[in-house]
């Protein structure tokens, strides 16, 4: 049983980050490409804008990776 | 690093300014700085002499312009060196109509072209039926094209035309390439007005012929305009003929004139730059410090000693108005390009071109890092730098992505990963660090390891650059770097990567230091501490990254064998590990480009250079960056 406690809270902790990494994404990924069309020497800050969510989820893996390693999963 | 400016200062008499302006030109070494307004002093303002002769010489480069776009100029003519003066144009003006009527020209009979093989296609589908028409003389004929979807149109067509005139009509159809049918009809010609109502009604939409075969037959047209079509081919030979003399009689002519126009252009509006008295005027500026002393030798022997050129001293001119120019070794100078996607770092800051130089292709290493990958990825840099110019972006990327590849072959082989764990299962290859596959938290480690030492080296010249603009400043920014540094040293005490011993210490130095920094920095400060720390827990994406990398190309290796059939399975691998390769140059790129812009730039990093542009002449690339 413990398994399955194990395994659904690492998923959980890289599941829903990745969500919200997704949902966050979808909302600068427009706004980013709008601002670009206009003025392409943005591109740096695009980057940034939409690679800042995912240390969500990058830290939700490592968390993930953590909960598997401590419980010897 | 950011090259050392010297500002300069040019005096002279008033009617010699033209002259100077000439000579800068040609040196192109001088940054025109806002003119020094002081009593007595008016910013440089063209008489109206010098505003006709402007208006004048915009009209000539828009004619010029039109010319060369005409002639075809743009890629083929050379051009001559710059000239001080633009030489008279009187064959311009006779030259500019005769290009634009060529142009007119062409344009109408391409015009025409495209109007005539619109037609053409559907007219030759009835060129076998076109013997039904002469045997009635007096016949109407309707063209109709029926929509490819209407499965029933033709039958509903034929019903409603044996409804209204009975058989009095030949139909004849052909079905076109797009699946329409293309649909003759001959009625006689009494019955004309009575079929457009049907037609009309029923909605089948009649292709008219073009104008100019409006009041032909349908069997007259085709061949006349298969007839025009190739008289437009010999037209139109015959225009580019015309252009061909023209361009070989007039191109260097006119190319030179544009830019001796576009230089002209550039001094009348730089008397704006200049300060003026009744009788003399004053120009500022910025040279390479290095260059000054060529700079001011070769002015004064262009224009001679009337006039005055000196160096202003350091604290006569503040350092955010000098314009910045990235100097790097040959080995750095690829890496400018990261840094100038971002606004330029201004004059007197840090260059981070070096630190990127040295870390950026070290993380994407450190993701990738596998000796197949990095095999694939030394192919694709040799094809790139093959492919592109010298000093072009191309190049650049072509050498950044050398730099990355040899790091990703380094850790490919400290890691003893060739495609995943195909080194190992093929060539018996062991890992000399760790194994990415089991080892998650040693590599962690390692990520966060290089992370402090990135994140420390970025507060260290965050540092410098504070304590060059204000001391106050400097020392604010060193107790927080000491406080990070403290934090971290606490920390590995903790967890006995250090000696124990070394927690008291640090802990008491930290509770020394915090009301330090809160009295320096304000109540922000904690907050920026804590955001460091932060930044340092970010770089877990190096670790996250690579080992999402390495699992994906040993699921790939496993494809081979889990799929029954093996060339499937073979297939399948080689799909994933060539996806996998995509992801390999993306998401380190991506990453490790997040990792510098945001928690190492972050730290020192002062945006808002001007980025320096001599006085100089035209050319034709100032022209396609507009």
């Amino acid at each position: 049983m413990d398994i399955l406690w194990i395994s659904l809270s690492a998923a959980l902790a890289v599941g829903v980050p990745a969500i919200a990494t997704a949902w966050a994404q979808s909302r600068i990924g427009p706004a980013t490409a709008a601002a670009l069309a206009e003025k392409p020497e943005l591109s740096a800050t695009a980057v940034i804008l939409v690679a800042i969510p995912e240390t969500m989820v990058i830290l939700g893996f490592v968390v993930a990776v953590l909960i598997l390693l401590a419980t010897g999963s | 690093m950011i090259r050392r400016m010297a500002k300069v200062r040019i005096m002279g008499p008033r009617k010699r300014l033209p002259q100077v302006l000439v000579a800068l030109q040609r040196l192109a070494l001088l940054h025109l700085a806002e003119p020094p307004l002081a009593d007595a002093m008016n910013r440089g303002a063209l008489g109206p002499v010098e505003e006709m002769r402007r208006e004048q010489l915009l009209k000539r480069l828009s004619e010029l312009e039109g010319t060369i776009g005409g002639l075809g100029l743009e890629a083929t003519a050379a051009e001559e060196p710059m000239s001080g003066s633009v030489a008279p144009l009187a064959y311009l003006p006779r030259l500019h109509r005769l290009v634009e009527l060529l142009g007119e020209r062409s344009d109408e009979l391409q015009r025409e072209r495209r109007s005539i093989q619109h037609y053409r296609g559907l007219f030759e589908v009835f060129r076998d039926v076109l013997a039904v028409e002469p045997e009635w003389p007096n016949a109407a004929a309707f063209n109709v094209v029926l929509r490819a979807q209407d499965g029933d149109s033709l039958e509903r067509l034929r019903g409603a035309l044996v409804a209204e005139i009975g058989n009095q009509f030949v139909l004849r159809w052909r079905r076109l390439a797009g699946g329409e049918v293309a649909v003759l009809v001959l009625a006689p010609a009494a019955l004309r007005e009575q079929l457009d109502a049907l037609l009309a009604a029923a909605r089948f939409e009649e292709i008219e012929l073009p104008a100019r075969y409006a009041a032909e037959s349908l069997a007259e047209a085709l061949p006349a305009m298969m007839r025009r079509l190739e008289s437009i081919d010999r037209q139109e030979a015959d225009l580019a003929a015309r252009r061909a003399r023209l361009a070989r009689r007039y191109g260097r002519k006119v190319v030179s004139a544009r830019r001796a126009v576009h230089d002209e252009l550039a001094r009348l509006e730089a008397v704006s730059s200049s300060a003026q008295t009744s009788h003399a005027f004053v120009l500022e500026g910025f040279v390479d410090a290095d260059a000054y002393p060529r700079f001011a030798r070769q002015l004064r022997g262009r224009v001679g000693e009337e006039i005055v050129v000196e160096e202003l001293a350091k604290e006569n001119w503040r350092a955010e108005d000098a314009p910045v120019v990235l100097s790097n070794p040959r080995l750095f100078r690829p890496f400018e390009l990261i840094v100038r996607m971002l606004p330029l770092p201004r004059y007197g800051s840090i260059d981070p071109t070096p630190f990127v130089a040295v870390f950026f292709p070290m993380f994407f290493g450190l993701i990738l890092g596998d000796l197949g990958y990095g095999a694939l990825l030394v192919g694709v840099a040799l094809a790139l730098h093959w492919r592109s110019a010298p000093g072009s972006v191309r190049r650049s990327v072509s050498e950044i992505l050398g730099a990355c590849a040899a790091f990703a072959l380094i850790f490919g082989l400290l890691y003893g990963e060739f495609f995943g764990d195909l080194g190992t299962r093929w060539f018996h290859l062991r890992p000399l660090l760790f194994n990415r596959e089991e080892a998650v938290l040693p590599f962690l480690g390692l990520a966060l390891a290089l992370g402090v030492v990135h994140i420390l080296l970025g507060l260290g010249l965050g540092v410098i650059t504070a304590f060059r603009k204000d001391r106050r400043l400097g020392l604010g920014k060193s107790v927080a770097a000491l406080m990070v540094l403290l934090i971290i040293l606490a920390l590995l005490a903790v967890l006995d990567v250090l000696p124990r011993g070394l927690f008291v210490p640090s802990v008491v130095v930290l509770l020394i230091s915090f009301p330090v920094l809160i009295a320096i920095e304000g109540l922000i400060a904690p907050v920026e501490l804590l955001a460091t720390l932060g930044n340092v827990l970010s770089y877990a994406r190096v670790m996250a990254l690579g080992t999402a990398s390495v699992m994906l190309a040993v699921v790939a290796n496993r494809m081979a064998g889990a799929l029954g059939s093996v060339a499937v399975g073979v297939l399948f691998a080689l799909l994933f590990h060539l996806v996998n390769f995509a992801l390999g140059i993306f998401s380190p790129t991506i990453h490790a480009l997040r990792l510098h812009y945001v928690e190492f730039f972050g730290k020192f990093y002062s945006p808002g250079g001007v980025k320096y542009q001599p006085f100089r002449g035209w050319t034709a690339e100032q022209n396609h960056n507009l």
